[in-house]
Formats: C-alpha cells, structure tokens, sequence
C-alpha cells in the first residue's frame, strides 16, 4: 500500500497524465487565429443569425480564422467584461454602447479610426463614438423613440390620428382618461428589468419642451430639476399617472412582458419604445410576436404647449462593438467589424431586423414582410430635429442610479409627488 | 501500513493544488478586497492609496447605504426567526406524525432544491398585479380590497421579498431539525413519557434543550446568510422600489458595475466594512453560546 503513495510512483503518474493531455490536445496549425467576441443580445434570434453571418462571411474570406462569439445578457455581459478587462482576460471584440463611457476612458478601447472602413458608416451616428477626437466604438444600431399605438383601439376611443401624427399634451391627456374610463389600458410599459422605459413619455416631453440645448443641460447637471418648464412637465405627467396611464403592474413587468402585453394581451392602446421594438414584435407569433394583423401603428410623442422644439426626437444609437485595446488580433477585429457594415449587411440587418442601422444601407428598395411598418417609420422620421442619446448616455453614478430608481421608477409608478421628484432628482444630478 | 503516515513529499503533493485554490481563490481575493478598500483604482488599474477616504465617505455621505444596512437588518433578524423556528415547528409537525407526513415532507423540502434565478421568476409571477396569484386569491375570497402591488410598493416589497426567501429554506431547517429530533436518545423520551410528562412540558423542558446546539448552529447560518443575501433581491426587484429593498450585496454590485467606473476601491470599502461587521455579531452570538455548547458550523 504504502509503494503507491511513494512519491517517485506520484511523480510517474503526474507526467504520464500531463503526456496524455499534450499528446490529446489538439494541434493548432501556425496560421489559425480564433478571434473571441462577447455579445449581448442573446435573447434576439435575428441579431444572433446576422452576427453569427458576419462571422463565417469572415471566415470564408480569411481561411484559418475562426470567431468564437459568446452570446450574454446585458448585465452578465456588464459583469463579466468589469472584471475581465481589468484582469486582462477580456475577448478580441466586445459589445458596447455610447454610454459606457468608462471603457474609453480606462483605455480598454481601442481607437478604430485607422483600424476600421468608415465610408459606410453614417458619419453622425460614429460621431457619437468619438471622444477626444478619437472613434473608440463602431455603431451598429440605430433607433429613434417612438410611440407605438393599436390603430384600432384609438379608433374605437374616437380619435384620429392629426396629419403630422402629433397630439397635443392636452389631447394626449385626454386619450389616456378616455381609454381608463373604457376599461383599457392606455400605456403598456413596465420599469420590471430596466432603468429607463418609464421615463420615455416624461423624457420626451422634456425634449420637446426644453428643446435640444437645455435638454442636454438638464441631463448633464447644468439645468435644475426646479426649473418652471421642468416643473410644468412632471406637472403634466403626473396628471397622465394619476389617470391611470400606466398599468397596476408597471413596476415589475418587464420590457419583453411590456410588448407582449401591448400587441397580445391583455392589450394597451399604446406603448412608448426605441425603433427596436420590432426585435421583439416581429418574430413568429409563437415566440411571442406580435400577431400578423395586429394594427400597429406609430405617432409621434405629444406637442407640449409653448415647446421649444416639438419637432425634436430622441435617436441613439444602441448596439455597437469595440476592439480591445489589449487585443494581439486588432487586424483581424477590424476585419469583423468591415464584416458587419457592408452595405449589404446593412440591409440584411433592415430587413431582417427591421431597425435602422448606422451602416449606409439604401432603404428606397425596401422589401419584406413588414414593408409597411417600416414605411411608415420612415414618414415619422420626416422634417424631424434629431437629438443624439437618451438620459441614460448623459447620466452617471448617483444620478444614474436615481435616474432609475425615481425618474423611471417611482414617479411613473405613482410612488412620488412632483416636489418629491424633482427633490431627489435635483440631489442627484443638479451640480449647480 | 497506514497511509496516514505517508511522507511530507506525497502529502505536499496532495495538499498543495487544494491550498493554491484555497489561497487563489479565498484568501487572495479577501486581502485583496482589504488592499482595494484603502485605495481609488483608476484606469489602467492605476491604484492610488486614499488611506480612509472611503470608509469615511461611506458613513458620512451616502444616504442609500444607511438604508440598505437597515433593510438588511430586518431581513436578517426577521428573516432568520421565522426560518428557524417556522422550520423548528414544521419539524416538530412531522415528528409527531401529522397526517400525510411523507408528502408534506417532499412537499416543503422541495423550494430548497430550487434556484434563486426559479424562485424569484416564480415569485415575481406570484406578486404580479394583475395576473398573480396572490391578488387573484384575494379577489377570490373578497379580499380584493386588499390586492397590491406587492413588489411595487415600497410598503410591501421587502416584506414580499422576505416571504419568498422564507419560503425557500423553511424546508432545509426543517429538515435538519427532523434529522436531529430522530437523533435524539429515546429513553430519555421514554422516561419522560413514563413520568406523565405531557407533551407541552416535554417539548419545552426536553426537546428544546436537547436540540439547543442544532438550533444555534441555524440561528448561526441563517442569520450569515440573509447578511450577504443578494441573488433573490436581485432577481425580484434589484433593490427597488425606491431602494426599499435594497441590501448591502446588491449596493455593492451597483457602486462596482452599474456606475459607469471601474474604480473597485468604494465597493469594496462596503465589503470591508460589512465583514468587519458581521464578524462581530457572530462572534457575539458565539460568545453568548458556548459557555455551554460547541458550536459547529
């Protein structure tokens, strides 16, 4: 017994056990790279298949060369890259968006200016990238808020949508009394695993109120929460919560839940969402899509009296992907991101996601299933005046957190006065 | 010949791999959350020492702190009594052959073998406004007065919250209290029965004081746990509404990866300071115990 424990027979058995994993192992032939790449959005099977194409066009074009994508959640994705870039450990190319601006400033970017094709990029939506005169990210994604409405049900409430698709903050009003007192409900939104869907409505009326300049102010700590319009806004959305705009549920239904309780059931008359909406309303019905005759409609957010800018919409980009500045493949990165923005890829990602995109992709020649959605998007776009970025891309630390907990939260959920708000938010983000 | 006695070669050999994880994966990252916690980690793991900045920032500046220690004090002191002595009596119930024991034991046992992700999704579901269980049953028996938003209101969420955790370890006390009743020594049962002991006495004077380690080692536990509960915050609410239910563990998740930096240093002065505490209420509770009992845990 004791023969076996004696350590020249341990030593004998350690090397042969390593032997067997050297021989065992695969060989990897000098000219392969595998090229690793984490990427949220898992849950979204149309953006999985175009990423996953962009991966073995990239593969067929340069043998030897395989991408290796790891699909997360957002806040997964979030955890593992804070700690792995830190330590060195992180992938060739990452998941990003325009807010994470800690990834730029801690170096754990890349800069893409020389690295990357530009030319089929949009040049406003790679402006929103650029910090201190460098590109850090490559936009993919671009969305603008919208107001997403069952044409049916506001038919049946007796209005009609205005020519310039715009109600006025007193109309608007009156539509979410109209579908309470009918027994519906007016907005289908929940704030269950997201800091910011119960601040569209109050956030976009801000915009227009405010207009673009003060707007940024306001957001970035140089305007108080106390300012008259400010007020005037909470004022009036607060009348909106008190109608009863938002369902009992708002505070734990979640964002997919929010789209499926807007288009299947139990039914809301309307739902405030980024373009990308269509991620998940139109996949098959038995995935949770909307149904194919579902009377989706879009208007623009209400014209708040004496506004500044009711033209003005939110349009972000969302999806976006860096390059690691640790990386030894950048070359190779960049051929993944080219990959990605072709102008045909472009168009792969309209008609297949049926979401704009910060590649130049013609949208004239626009075919598919949802032909008409996306027309109709496009007619919401016109004679627009773009503000770049949500709250959340102006918003930091103490501020952010707020942000979430009051202005998307509490206060859409009926748990704040508007003096108590603008208390919390003025704490939080005024820097005087 | 034994193998207990092998040689300090073969011994080191066996003990070494478990020691560098042991060091690699506990003790490093503990002196390590002690380093950070004095320090601001900048870009680039660029590390400046701050001496106590952040402990003193922690308990002068930051309102949201102050209120997640007080949520988690009463989830660890209301959450850890009801858990042990709502498992003491679920075991007790068994021992004394309730009705259809077998599938009441199944029954309760079974939300421990659950995860945090399935009971908080199950639970969340459960709370729902409107389609949830709990407001329908009320509707049902005419308490719809009495419907809420049961994780929207900050009045009712961490209470929720509570519930749901509750409901998951009753089972796991429970079980551990009936492995221990079946262990304890039948003739002094026996005796008790002979001397016409009735079975409130013999519960207080006899049970009770036999199973004393058992429940100390879960009042222990428990109590440890529900200090560092995280994972079933996270899921049902991630500390909302309004930070009602925010916990110590859920903060520190936020301050290390929601605030857009990567400065680990505030964090982990949280952590440290959280430690130091909870070190000292064990080791109260130790101290109050084992003049009498040892404890194992």
């Amino acid at each position: 017994m004791t023969e076996i424990f004696a350590p020249r027979h341990i030593a004998a058995m350690v090397l042969a056990l390593a032997a067997g994993f050297w021989l065992g192992a695969p060989r990897a032939h000098a000219e392969d790279v595998t090229l690793t790449v984490w990427s949220h959005e898992a849950d979204e099977d149309a953006k999985v298949a175009f990423r996953e194409l962009a991966a073995r066009n990239l593969e067929k074009a340069h043998p030897g060369v395989h991408v290796k994508i790891t699909w997360y959640e957002k806040n997964p994705l979030l955890a593992a890259l804070k700690t792995a870039l830190p330590a060195g450990q992180g992938p060739d190319v990452f998941y990003v968006e325009p807010d994470w601006t800690e990834y730029v400033e801690a170096g754990y970017l890349a800069p893409l200016d020389d690295l990357v094709d530009w030319s089929n990029i949009q040049d406003w939506a790679r402006q929103v990238w650029v910090h201190n005169g460098k590109t850090y990210g490559l936009p993919q994604e671009a969305y603008t808020n919208e107001l997403y409405y069952n044409k049916d049900l506001l038919k049946k409430l007796g209005f009609e949508l205005p020519a310039n698709a715009q109600f006025t903050q007193s109309q608007f009003l009156e539509i979410v009394k109209k579908a309470k007192a009918a027994g519906m409900t007016p907005i289908a939104q929940g704030v269950g695993d997201r800091p910011y869907p119960g601040a569209y409505i109050v956030g976009e009326a801000l915009l227009r109120k405010l207009g673009k300049a003060d707007y940024e102010k306001l957001f970035t700590g140089k305007l108080s929460f106390t300012d008259p319009r400010v007020v005037e806004v909470f004022k009036w959305t607060k009348e909106l919560v008190d109608a009863g705009a938002y369902p009992k549920n708002f505070m734990t239904l979640k964002l997919g839940e929010s789209h499926y309780y807007f288009y299947s059931k139990p039914l809301a008359v309307m739902l405030p969402m980024g373009s990308w909406y269509t991620g998940r309303a139109f996949v098959p019905v038995d995935k949770g899509g909307q149904p194919a005759d579902f009377p989706l409609g879009i208007m623009q957010y209400p014209a708040m009296d004496g506004g500044a800018c009711n033209q003005c919409k939110t349009s972000a980009i969302g999806a976006s992907f860096g390059i690691n500045a640790a990386s030894k493949n950048k070359k190779i990165a960049a051929e993944f991101l080219n990959a990605m923005s072709t102008p045909e890829m472009g168009q792969k990602w309209i008609e297949t996601i049926y979401l704009q995109t910060a590649v130049k992709a013609k949208v004239d020649n626009f075919t598919g299933p949802h032909a008409a959605y996306f027309t109709e998007l496009m007619a919401r776009q016109k004679g627009e005046d773009y503000f770049v970025g949500g709250p959340l891309d102006m918003v930091t630390g103490k501020c952010k957190d707020t942000f979430g907990q009051v202005m998307n939260a509490a206060f859409p959920g009926g748990l704040l006065s508007v003096d108590d708000t603008l208390k919390q938010m003025n704490a939080a983000c005024f820097k005087g | 010949m034994d193998a207990r006695r092998a040689s300090l070669g073969t011994l080191a050999l066996f003990l070494v791999p478990a020691l560098l994880l042991y060091f690699g994966f506990i003790v490093y990252p503990v002196l390590r959350t002690f380093y950070n916690s004095v320090h601001t980690i900048g870009p680039q793991n660029v590390q400046k020492f701050v001496g106590l900045a952040n402990f003193t920032e922690l308990l002068t500046d930051d309102p949201v702190i102050w209120k997640a220690v007080g949520n988690t004090a009463i989830f660890t002191v209301i959450g850890t009594l009801v858990d042990v002595f709502g498992g003491l009596l679920l075991a007790l119930c068994l021992f004394a052959g309730a009705p259809f024991a077998r599938v009441l034991r199944l029954l309760w046992f079974t939300p421990v073998l659950m995860s945090y992700v399935v009971v908080g999704v199950i639970w969340v579901w459960i709370y729902d406004y409107d389609w949830g269980l709990a407001n329908v049953i009320l509707r049902a028996i005419g308490l719809g007065a009495y419907e809420q938003s049961w994780l929207g209101d900050p009045a009712t969420a961490l209470g929720s919250v509570m519930v749901t955790h509750i409901w998951k370890w009753l089972g796991f006390n429970m079980i551990i209290f009936l492995a221990a009743l079946y262990a304890l020594p039948t003739e002094v049962l026996g005796a008790a029965e002979l001397d016409n002991c009735g079975w409130l006495a013999k519960l207080v004077y006899i049970v009770i004081p036999m199973l004393r380690p058992t429940i100390v080692n879960l009042l222990i536990l428990s109590f440890i746990g529900k200090m560092m509960i995280f994972d079933l915050v996270w899921i049902m609410t991630a500390g909302g509404p309004l930070w009602s239910t925010e916990t110590v563990s859920t903060y520190v998740y936020k301050r290390a990866f929601d605030w857009n930096t990567f400065d680990l240093g505030y964090p982990s002065a949280i952590a440290v300071l959280w430690f130091l505490i909870i070190m000292g209420f064990v080791t109260v509770i130790t101290r109050l115990f084992r003049q009498r009992e040892k404890l194992e845990f």
